[in-house]
């Protein structure tokens, strides 16, 4: 579970810290340009890194200093709990004159209080406790550290972190480029979901019986769904069908033709179904909301709520009323910006001078830190 | 239907929903926009919900309201429910406000709700009997009374 996510000199965010108090589903909103989405790409830098991308420049560049400031280090600090341990995981990158990429300036990953390995530019001291002696190595300037440090074993506390780190689903669905198709599957789809019917193939490999929480999620919202076949079309290929019947007859459909909502339902489904199988873990959706029927916006955040009650997190962004009112003044965060030359503010519902409707005052522009 | 009649009491439905109501059963349960006071919660629903609910006669209607302290004001209303809705419309809310339920139990709103959602199904009545929730009690008998219960927890 985060507990703390720290930004500073990326793009909007300046010195941001994002806490949280132990809930297990919060809202961000603000206004366009506030930070939202930015939050989003801060995450996915941490999320590639767990997944194996290690060169500075496929992360971040040059452009992604706040308001060009190259002369200050870009950091990222991410603190978890998983299972009771606490892991601390800062990056702090460079960028020198001269240079034509960013390095790393520092890095590090602190477990329980212990350092498991600190790193200044390139000279990484890997300390080891029992046995194993502790280790000095130099690497790569540009290289981050974390996904190549081998670990000892499938516990060892990197592992640990990393996986939990690539595990994170962060969603932000482009409905036209979900076709349905796949070859081969992943359990770490990519972001815009273009790659849906790889994941649901991944999660039906893994937990067949994780189909059950498909077939009643999508009954729920589709009640004429028969059900969801991933048929071969040749090699490793399969592609997604869609049928559905009702007393006046059948009838079937490739995933690509449903609607840009009814898609939005198969992503809830499949992110129930991968809780259930592989979770819990961190999922953020930048507004979940969108492409949805008003009169189920409010039924599908509870949804999602619901499925992080007791295990996991679950992090939404929305501009919408309807997702907005599904969440309280304990769990729904402000991001302000005064301007484009000021970095974003962040100040949850509970702890504003706030009267009266979040909603409304959002709608008068009232709604600041 | 729930017709909250403030941010505060939305948040208590939240809960309620999360805490206590399979999410499978929330496509039949729809929290309104809140209706800006216990009065024009009662006003909308006498203006516009009551014919909705005659069109669809298997739709019942909880209005989430505040007491204020207010002896007289669960009688108030009911005299304003029209008769051939009475069965079907369910009156509850804090004896004073949220606010007040959310200092003396030292919990959020959305957490309370999720309590309340529990002990509606528990023997015991539990935070129901909080001195400023036990006047609600023969509304909650009277929901359990007919098929809305099994309807929202089954």
């Amino acid at each position: 579970m985060i507990q703390r996510l720290y930004i500073n000199n990326f793009r909007c965010l300046e010195n941001f810290e994002l806490t949280f108090r132990g809930e297990r589903s919060s809202l961000l909103i603000g206004k366009n340009g506030a930070g939202k989405s930015t939050v989003c790409s801060a995450l996915k830098v941490l999320q590639k890194i767990a997944r194996g991308t290690n060169r500075i420049r496929d992360l971040v560049t040059q452009n992604d200093f706040s308001r060009g400031r190259s002369d200050v280090p870009m950091r990222f600090e991410l603190e978890v709990v998983v299972e009771e341990i606490t892991y601390l995981y800062s990056l702090a990158l460079e960028f020198p004159k001269d240079f034509k990429e960013l390095r790393i300036f520092e890095e590090s990953l602190v477990v329980n209080g212990k350092p498991i390995y600190t790193r200044n530019v390139e000279r990484v001291r890997l300390a080891r406790s029992g046995k194993e002696l502790e280790a000095n190595f130099l690497i790569d300037w540009h290289l981050v550290a974390l996904p190549v440090v081998q670990a000892a074993t499938n516990k060892d506390p990197i592992a640990n972190f990393r996986n939990w780190l690539a595990k994170m689903l962060i969603l932000r669905p482009i409905p036209s480029l979900i076709t349905g198709d796949a070859i081969g599957e992943t359990l770490q789809p990519n972001d815009d979901l273009s790659d849906l019917g790889g994941w649901f193939t991944g999660i039906m490999a893994l937990s067949p019986s994780s189909y059950m929480e498909v077939d009643q999620y999508l009954k729920q919202v589709m009640p004429d769904i028969q059900d969801v076949q991933n048929r071969p079309t040749g090699g490793e290929a399969k592609s997604l069908l869609v049928r559905f019947a009702t007393k006046q007859g059948k009838t079937e459909f490739p995933f690509s033709a449903l609607s840009d909502g009814e898609k939005c339902y198969m992503i809830c489904a499949l992110v129930l179904a991968a809780h259930r199988a592989y979770g819990p873990f961190f999922c953020f959706w930048d507004e979940p909301d969108n492409h949805l029927a008003l009169s189920e916006v409010g039924h599908f955040v509870l949804t999602l709520r619901k499925a992080f009650k007791e295990s996991g997190q679950f992090l939404a962004t929305s501009h919408n009323p309807e997702a907005i009112r599904r969440f309280s003044d304990e769990n729904t965060i402000l991001l302000d910006r005064r301007s484009h030359l000021e970095p974003t503010l962040v100040r949850r519902l509970a702890d504003l001078d706030m009267s009266g409707s979040a909603v409304e005052a959002l709608l008068r522009g009232e709604l600041t830190v | 239907m729930i017709l909250p009649e403030d941010a505060a009491n939305a948040e208590i439905a939240n809960g309620f929903l999360l805490g206590g109501v399979p999410a499978t059963n929330y496509g039949k349960i729809q929290i309104l926009p809140e209706a800006g006071g216990w009065s024009a919660a009662v006003d909308r629903f006498c203006n516009n919900e009551a014919a909705a609910m005659r069109k669809f006669d298997q739709r019942a209607m909880i209005l989430l309201l505040d007491f204020d302290n207010d002896s007289g004001r669960l009688a108030h209303i009911k005299g304003r429910i029209p008769v051939d809705l009475s069965n079907r419309v369910f009156i509850l809310g804090v004896k004073s406000e949220p606010e007040g339920l959310k200092r003396a139990l030292n919990e959020h709103l959305e957490q309370l709700g999720s309590i309340m959602a529990r002990d509606c199904r528990s023997p015991k009545a539990g935070i129901w009997e909080h001195e400023l929730l036990i006047h609600n009690l023969s509304e909650i008998n009277r929901l359990k009374a007919g098929s809305w219960d099994s309807l929202i927890f089954t």
